[in-house]
């Protein structure tokens, strides 16, 4: 039962690095970004060619944090003056296109074959429970960090430029700010969290491909911000805890519930997460963690 | 069964109680917990109930006949999505949570490499359906644990060259699915083919979900090929005929039978599919084992057994582990078990076809386990080799012709 449940967090802590991200990019600054998979498969797949190559998993984990950060740049200068309903399609479309240029470039990725046998971490320690528990302190503290500095960015004038272009960026404009630039940057900066994400995320599960990188992903992410509220560092948390224990706890629904069989249990697990979803966007729009926009 | 909340936290609290106190309290327990991890949702959904059924069939006919080795199976049902993540998390609660000592038939090899890892550390057995050539070497069957029941795809492959080089082609080009199966299929075929002293004229490998392959199909096309040998699937089959008829060009095809099957004849039309070759691993459908299989999926699922060869392979899975526990004798580990599995299931020894008679047969010998899905002979990897079926598609019927051995 620990180590399942070890399983879980690890997972969900993966998950939250995640959702942490994206609170920063759209939460704070107003960025719908529906491409936040591409820099996740960006980290893994750099975190697990370095590994192949024999690198130690400390600098080959920065790497992977700042491959994501830097493939987010370009695509930040070509397409940030965008409006932002451009951009989303335009981040899509951005994800689309590292899944598939992982798909084709064999020669680095193997493919739709793969890369198996990912080394796991601090095996060191001992196989099992003790690797598996260092590996959640780890991600924990990188989590603990990752949070401390988005309420130390929050409360800087980067924090407050920020907000102010997400609730009004023509009169940013107007004051003479570039906007333009700090979408970029709060971009690079999502993106590095989704990289160290996709770190661990391919030295945990141990084996990836491209069809792990799919939007489905991008959009549970936004699901877990929507129900935890967007725009707050414990939203982030609550909706990735939320979002986890309906996709895990309803595993053990069946165990109450022998009627239900495997087969039904999937299609009633799907249905319970959209009607959650619909719920809140009715009753709670502000998602858990109440008022998130101060519009 | 009742579950009130009182008995379901005595339960809880005893599960809690023995996990700190008595470590692994299966040992004695005269259950042996099976885990059916299968691909209920995703690309899997067409196979994957049908796959959990059988397995939950399998166990009841086994306990029905006594049980195996003295113990009666109980199964732990799980949904693996088709994607890795979700399927470790099965897995992991599987083992876990409901201590299974076997994991039954993964489905994508995506998902079979994530899960194998898992059922090395906890050393329990790992029986899946994927693809994949690297599910037989380690690192991912390191422990010699993992039991593949379906044809790899180099096999297909190597079953496509005999076929080309039977039938006389003797300039072929492949078309594939961008994925590991469809790559699997003609890369395969191209290090087969390339053995035989043979040459691939072209290989291309497309993306799926496309309104046309024109060209693609050009690109084939230009390098004058006798034969087009594929790893694809019903829909783009479909597609990519269609627009080869239309060009004109009178080159044959060789198409895995999951493609080549009587919805693409009705789809393309007779004239189109006229002399198309499929080729399938054979479920072993003419055996006592596939009638004993078939007459169960009729009974859950209401449709042919034909129409799920994975299926049929988890019904074997059961079976095959029923009767290596019942050679392995009352109250064996899993090491004991997994040693008993290739004597039970191999040549030498008497054929039988369910596990009643197995066990019975056991009793004066030797067996040997004729499956549903295939005669069932693992290699020292845990891969079968099927024999595969080469059927022509005449006047609109799907017809064999022979069968090939590799």
């Amino acid at each position: 039962m620990e180590a399942y449940l070890i399983a879980i967090a690890i997972v969900s802590a993966v998950y939250v690095l995640l959702a942490l991200g994206l609170t920063l990019q759209y939460g704070m600054t107003g960025i719908i970004n529906f491409g936040h998979v591409g820099f996740f498969a960006v980290g893994a797949y750099a975190a697990a060619l370095l590994a192949e190559q024999g690198w130690h998993p400390l600098p080959a984990f920065l790497a992977a944090g700042v491959l994501a950060a830097a493939a987010a740049w370009p695509l930040g200068m070509v397409s940030l003056r965008l409006r932002e309903d451009y951009f989303a399609i335009v981040s899509l479309g951005f994800s689309e296109v590292v899944r598939l240029v992982v798909t084709s470039e064999k020669w680095l990725t193997k493919g739709v074959q793969g890369i198996p046998g990912i080394p796991k971490l601090f095996t060191g320690l001992g196989v099992g429970l003790p690797n598996s528990l260092a590996v959640l302190a780890v991600l924990l503290l990188v989590n603990g960090l990752a949070i401390y500095a988005m309420r130390r960015i929050v409360r800087s004038p980067f924090g407050r430029m920020i907000e102010a272009i997400r609730d009004n960026e023509d009169a940013v404009k107007a004051l003479g700010k570039d906007p333009a630039r700090f979408k970029v940057q709060v971009l690079m900066l999502g993106a590095l969290l989704a990289g160290f994400a996709g770190a661990f995320y391919a030295h945990y599960i141990g084996y990836i491909s491209p069809d792990q990188f799919v939007p489905l992903v991008t959009f549970q992410i936004w699901m877990a911000i929507i129900m935890g509220g967007v725009g707050r560092v414990s939203g982030a948390l609550a909706g990735t805890l939320i979002l986890m224990l309906f996709l895990e706890g309803s595993r053990f629904l069946r165990d109450v519930l022998p009627f239900i069989s495997e087969v039904e249990m999937a299609s009633v697990r799907l249905g319970i997460v959209g009607l959650a979803l619909i719920l809140f966007t009715l009753y709670r729009p502000g998602g858990i963690m109440g008022e998130a926009r101060r519009t | 069964m009742t579950l009130s909340r009182r008995s379901t936290l005595q339960a809880l609290a005893a599960a809690s109680l023995t996990s700190t106190f008595g470590g692994r309290a299966f040992a004695q327990a005269e259950s042996f917990r099976i885990g059916a991890l299968n691909p209920v949702t995703g690309a899997g959904a067409p196979y994957g109930s049908g796959m959990q059924k059988m397995i939950v069939a399998a166990a009841e006919m086994v306990n029905a006949a006594g049980g195996a080795g003295g113990r009666k199976f109980e199964v732990f049902s799980e949904d693996t999505q088709t994607t890795p993540q979700a399927a470790v998390l099965a897995a992991k609660k599987l083992i876990e949570v409901n201590k299974v000592q076997a994991v039954l038939g993964t489905w994508a090899s995506g998902v079979s490499l994530a899960v194998i890892p898992l059922a090395n550390d906890a050393g329990i057995l790992h029986m899946h359906t994927s693809g994949a050539p690297a599910l037989s070497v380690p690192p991912a069957n390191a422990k010699g644990l993992g039991y593949r029941y379906q044809a790899t795809n180099d096999r297909f492959g190597r079953a496509f060259a005999e076929i080309c080089q039977k039938e006389g082609y003797k300039r072929p080009a492949t078309m594939a699915f961008n994925n590991a199966s469809g790559i699997g299929n003609t890369e395969g075929f191209k290090k087969a083919w390339e053995a035989k002293g043979g040459k691939v004229l072209e290989a291309v490998v497309y993306e799926p979900n496309q309104p046309s392959y024109r060209a693609e199909l050009q690109k084939v096309l230009a390098a004058k090929p006798d034969v087009i040998v594929t790893g694809s699937y019903l829909a783009d089959t479909t597609i990519i005929l269609r627009e080869w008829f239309q060009s004109g060009e009178t080159t044959k095809w060789i198409i895995p039978a999951w493609a080549a099957n009587p919805d693409l004849v009705k789809a393309v039309g007779n004239e189109v599919s006229e002399g198309l070759i499929a080729v399938d691993s054979i479920s072993n459908e003419g055996s006592e084992a596939f009638k004993a299989y078939d007459a169960a999926y009729r009974k859950v699922m209401n449709q042919d057994g034909l129409s799920n060869v994975y299926a049929a392979m988890t019904w074997d899975m059961v079976v095959t582990l029923a009767l290596a526990m019942e050679a392995a004798g009352p109250g064996a580990n899993i090491a004991a078990i997994n040693a008993k599995i290739r004597e039970v299931a191999n040549p030498a020894g008497t054929k039988v076809s369910t596990f009643a008679e197995g066990k019975e047969a056991l009793k004066k010998g030797k067996i040997n386990y004729e499956g549903a899905s295939s005669v069932l002979d693992f290699d020292q990897y845990g891969d079968v080799t099927p024999d595969f079926s080469v059927s022509f598609v005449s006047k609109g019927k799907i017809e064999r012709k022979y069968v090939v051995k590799i």
